[in-house]
């Protein structure tokens, strides 16, 4: 433990060499700049005195000075959109206990035309197994443990992109996507670590609002069932999002 | 029994913030210098060009997305303009029209990073994700969060550090971390001791990062934790990590 801390000490110290380098710079670059600024100032009041007192020698007054001021052109922020948020309701398939309603959020940040970040996040509630159904009263799990609780963080890919057509005016965008991640979820009692991976298929009636249709596939071990076994737990939902 | 509202109150959310989104402002106004500019239907070049602007004529820049310009004609025709296309725009008074390309000068030095990781903390599978704000071109502020699945316990982790990168210049560029955390441990409910406990961690850890392209790259990781218990030892935990990260 103590072999811990010294090696902690040591390299907190070790680190903080090469950092101060860069601190340091926050303090002495702004004098400095400021130093270089009163200097340009200078530089440019004198040269404006002699252009002055070279103009007073070679040309006569002017009869109309002309004002002519360049006109300031303010750049505004271009407003990014690249976030997007939204809802999502549909159903998985949880292994051995059935196909139920499962319904949840998003949320995107679209860093490429072909590239996304996707976190997502959804609630489920599982059935009963087919043994608890035959077995009349038996129940295996609580009705706590049988809510079923999903995150993941996927990287997505945009691909086929293309246009859908509603009557002779109207043009959609459109285009397939493939999901990939990585995530837990909570089921009967346990955090389970999840991998995660589908794709899906997005519509955008405007340039804010965008339809999605998804399916994906949540794969995590567990043993609740006595062995331990890997359990596909498909999902297929409809979604709305906007982008901000 | 609250799905329902609490669906509805989401939806009134997401329509209520939606005419914000798209209500009007000043938007900047630029001029075509290359030969044409192509607009396309939708922000991506697959999507298929359905008019075309000609020199000297002005656009508004409506709203950008990724690489792309949401771009008006003076005709009142909107449409996408690609972001090399803009290059060859200026403003009113001449000068070109610049804006931040997301480019390797981007990976050198930029405001914000966010990035997504798989890895092992003290021999657990660990899903991560942080964020940060660079002070500088190598000094930056570093938040992650992080779960972990054990055979024995599930937790999470919790890290605000600094990290520092040596040479931000090179693509294949190392970087140092120092900093403090917590650290939440489930026990499975089979141990004899199945009672939580948070415990606060120091730690110090290097990585490095390779750029792969536009905002890209790859970051791989190791941070050695002293997690201070309340017991009379205090704990050191590994833990490594790769992922994908982007900067903007």
């Amino acid at each position: 433990m103590e072999t811990g801390i010294r090696v902690l000490l040591l390299t907190a110290v070790l680190m903080t060499l090469p950092g101060c380098a860069s601190v340091r710079n926050w303090f002495h670059h702004r004098s400095e700049v400021r130093q270089q600024k009163a200097e340009a100032k200078e530089e440019a009041a004198q040269q404006d005195a002699q252009a002055a007192a070279a103009d007073a020698d070679a040309t006569p007054p002017r009869v109309v000075d002309p004002e002519v001021e360049r006109r300031k052109i303010k750049v505004p922020h271009i407003r990014s959109s690249n976030i997007e948020i939204g809802i999502n309701d549909g159903f998985i398939s949880i292994e051995d206990f059935g196909t139920n309603n499962a319904y949840g959020l998003t949320a995107a940040y679209h860093i490429t035309e072909d590239f996304f970040f996707q976190g997502e996040y959804g609630r489920a509630y599982a059935g009963r197994t087919s043994f608890e159904t035959l077995g009349g009263n038996i129940q295996l799990l609580t009705s706590a443990e049988r809510q079923f609780t999903y995150y993941d963080i996927s990287l997505g890919y945009n691909f086929l992109p293309g246009e859908t057509f509603i009557g002779r005016g109207h043009a959609l965008t459109t285009a397939f996507y493939f999901l990939g991640g990585i995530g837990a979820t909570k089921f009967a009692g346990d955090d389970r670590f999840t991998v995660n991976f589908g794709g899906g298929y997005r519509v955008l009636p405007s340039d804010w609002l965008a339809i999605h249709i998804q399916v994906q596939d949540r794969v995590f071990r567990t043993d609740l069932l006595g062995v331990s076994k890997l359990t596909n737990n498909m999902e297929a939902s409809l979604g709305a999002t906007v982008f901000f | 029994m609250f799905r329902l509202p609490l669906a509805g109150l989401l939806l009134s959310l997401v329509l209520l913030a939606a005419p914000a989104v798209s209500s009007a402002r000043e938007h900047l106004q630029v001029y075509i210098t290359a030969p044409y500019l192509e607009l396309r239907s939708g922000p991506g070049r697959g999507y298929p060009v359905f008019h075309v602007a000609e020199r000297d004529e002005s656009v508004q820049v409506l709203f950008r997305r990724t690489d792309w310009f949401k771009v008006r004609t003076e005709r009142g025709v909107e449409g996408w303009a690609a972001q090399r296309d803009m290059l060859r725009t200026v403003l009113a008074d001449g000068t070109p029209f610049k804006f931040d390309l997301g480019d390797r000068a981007g990976f050198t030095s930029h405001n914000f990073e966010m990035g997504i990781f798989a890895g092992e903390y003290s021999g657990s599978t660990l899903v991560s994700t942080y964020a940060s704000y660079s002070l500088n071109s190598q000094l930056a502020v570093e938040l992650s969060v992080g779960e972990f699945f054990g055979k024995y316990s599930n937790g999470v982790v919790g890290d605000l550090g600094l990290t520092h990168v040596l040479v931000p210049e090179w693509r294949f560029s190392p970087f140092l971390m120092l900093g403090t955390g917590l650290v939440h441990v489930t026990p499975k409910a089979t141990l004899v001791i199945p009672s939580d406990r948070t415990d606060q961690t120091a730690y110090v850890g290097g990585g490095v990062r390779y750029y792969l392209t536009r905002r890209f790259f790859v970051r791989a990781e190791y941070k050695s934790h002293v997690v201070f218990t309340k017991r009379n030892a205090n704990e050191e935990v590994d833990e490594w990590k790769l992922g994908f990260a982007f900067f903007f």
